[in-house]
């Protein structure tokens, strides 16, 4: 199909900005308070969790698995952090440490690793099975955040960080159709990864209603370029702010 | 206050706070004292006579006020476990003793009576034939003298200014021989019959001082306590008027999440008594300023650090 050729360029794009918006988020996560860690590691992940695209061995299933994985245990890192930053902001309770956080990050990711090795390589079906998760996942899971982030404002409206959280809420809002537009395509089979595999097994796969598929496509590639620069955007913001 | 002879000094203006008085009644009483103890205190005058070692008089004046005996002794324990007094010594023959006695203690035998209108040699025949023994005290409004007598004849002469008991009657002459000069004629017992009394057998002295020095004890423990309370409550206004400035100077820079702040890590620290303690002032402002860092920008906290440490700082000025 057409868009099929699209979505690979403005994924390459999307990378590139998210690279951008780790880079900065990881710089933040250094020289900040221990909260910001998870919530600045959660947001590199993400970087990392796309990077697959870039790697000449993206066709390695087992690598694919890994990075959508990665991906998963990003939005549950930063969620971990926002969780944090509320109860922060009800009982102002700091508690853990930077490197507590590094390092719990890399064990998961390496039991995770571990998990895809053991097991046997993951078919094209298995990889879209662990990429719905994942858009599960980050589709509930920004939902979640919106809500808390929202909570947080309100403690913290008449500070100089409040503007940061609305920042948040938008990148969130990005998130939320990002994810939810792809996990839209694959809930009813429409995304490029089914076709793929149809393919592969020489069946017929019509879509029915190419206007829904071209508008979530649209829809998904937007809010994509949309979350890196927002989140860019917001750690450039709060890298100024609390400077 | 009577002016006294000082005859021989023992100890003078030594401080009455230092002395144990039972011990002190104790030495005199056992070395024979003759002679009188003067306690001096801002309120109070207290004259104690011995003669032979034995209490036989006490006189406490306090201003209009003269009490004697059990009282007197009562009222210089009180007022030596008070502090700020002086005692001095003053070692004197019996028949002077018996003369101070009398002027103190004496029946009076006339009382202000005008020396113009007596006839003073026929006066002074009478207390020779009455083998008198006391003091004849001649005054006017500004001056005075003292002739103590010995059965009816003079032992010495004492005036306003001297220190001694004189042997000239020249000075007392003088103020007999100015307009409105009076005269108080007191007689007392013999020197003898005075050593028949002793206040100190008759009074438990160490009982008085002992419940003396309880009750003044109890008085400053109470006093004490009083002011510990006092300051406390003063000190407790003061920390309580640095909480809300802290409080105030957190809300300005992290909004209210900044009073919040403020009272939990205070709290975390033992309470706003902890802005006392260097220590604890230390781990509050770390406290204050790890939060702060999910709130605001570094150099605004920074500000708001300096902010809070120059009000801590002026509680201890």
């Amino acid at each position: 199909m057409e868009f099929l050729s699209e979505v690979s360029t403005v994924a390459l794009i999307q990378t590139i900005f998210w690279f951008l918006a780790g880079i900065i988020s990881f710089y933040f996560s250094i020289g900040n308070a221990r909260i910001w860690t998870s919530i600045s590691l959660g947001f590199f992940l993400i970087f990392i969790s796309q990077a697959y695209l870039l790697a000449p061995w993206s066709d390695y299933p087992r690598l694919a698995a890994i990075h959508y994985i990665i991906g998963t245990i990003s939005i549950m890192v930063m969620t971990h952090g926002f969780q944090e930053y509320y109860v922060f902001s009800r009982t102002l309770e700091v508690g853990g440490s930077k490197w507590l956080v590094y390092l719990a990050c890399l064990v998961v990711i390496l039991l995770s690793t571990l998990f895809v090795f053991i097991n046997p390589e993951p078919t094209y079906n298995v990889l879209r099975n662990i990429r719905m998760i994942e858009n599960a996942n980050w589709v509930f899971l920004s939902l979640i955040n919106i809500d808390m982030i929202r909570k947080i404002y309100m403690q913290v409206r008449d500070s100089v960080i409040a503007n940061g959280f609305i920042a948040f809420g938008i990148v969130f809002v990005c998130i939320f159709l990002w994810k939810g537009s792809e996990l839209y395509l694959q809930v009813f089979c429409w995304d490029n990864d089914w076709s793929l595999f149809m393919q592969s097994i020489g069946a017929y796969h019509n879509i029915d209603y190419p206007g829904r598929v071209n508008f979530s496509l649209l829809v998904n590639q937007v809010a994509g370029l949309l979350s890196g620069l927002s989140v860019g955007g917001t750690f450039i913001y709060l890298f100024r702010l609390l400077r | 206050m009577f002016l006294l002879p000082k005859g021989n000094p023992l100890y003078e203006n030594v401080a009455a706070a230092k002395v144990k008085l039972p011990e002190i009644l104790d030495k005199l009483k056992n070395g024979g004292f003759t002679g009188y103890l003067n306690f001096l205190f801002p309120s109070a005058n207290v004259t104690l006579f011995f003669e032979g070692g034995k209490l036989i008089s006490t006189m406490c004046e306090q201003g209009s006020k003269n009490t004697s005996g059990f009282e007197a002794l009562t009222e210089l324990c009180s007022q030596i476990v008070a502090g700020d007094g002086s005692l001095s010594v003053y070692r004197l023959s019996r028949d002077l003793v018996m003369g101070l006695h009398a002027l103190l203690h004496g029946e009076v035998l006339y009382k202000a009576q005008e020396l113009k209108l007596i006839n003073v040699k026929g006066l002074l025949e009478k207390m020779k034939a009455r083998k008198l023994n006391g003091c004849l005290r001649i005054y006017t409004e500004d001056r005075s003298a003292l002739i103590f007598y010995k059965e009816g004849s003079p032992l010495g002469f004492f005036h306003d200014g001297a220190s001694e008991i004189e042997t000239s009657a020249t000075e007392s002459q003088k103020i007999a021989g100015l307009p409105g000069a009076k005269v108080d004629i007191l007689s007392t017992k013999s020197a003898d019959e005075l050593m028949h009394m002793d206040l100190l057998e008759m009074v438990n002295i160490d009982k008085i001082w002992e419940t003396t020095r309880a009750r003044h004890e109890a008085q400053v423990q109470q006093q004490y306590k009083e002011a510990q309370e006092r300051d406390k409550r003063h000190q407790d206004a003061k920390l309580l008027e640095l909480e809300d400035d802290l409080k105030e100077v957190a809300a300005a820079y992290l909004g209210k999440m900044g009073r919040a702040l403020i009272e939990k890590e205070l709290a975390d620290c033992g309470g706003r008594i902890a802005l006392l303690d260097h220590d604890r002032i230390t781990k509050f402002l770390a406290g204050v300023e790890r939060s702060s860092k999910l709130l605001t920008s570094i150099s605004k906290l920074k500000e708001m650090t300096e902010l809070l440490q120059k009000e801590i700082g002026r509680l201890s000025m």
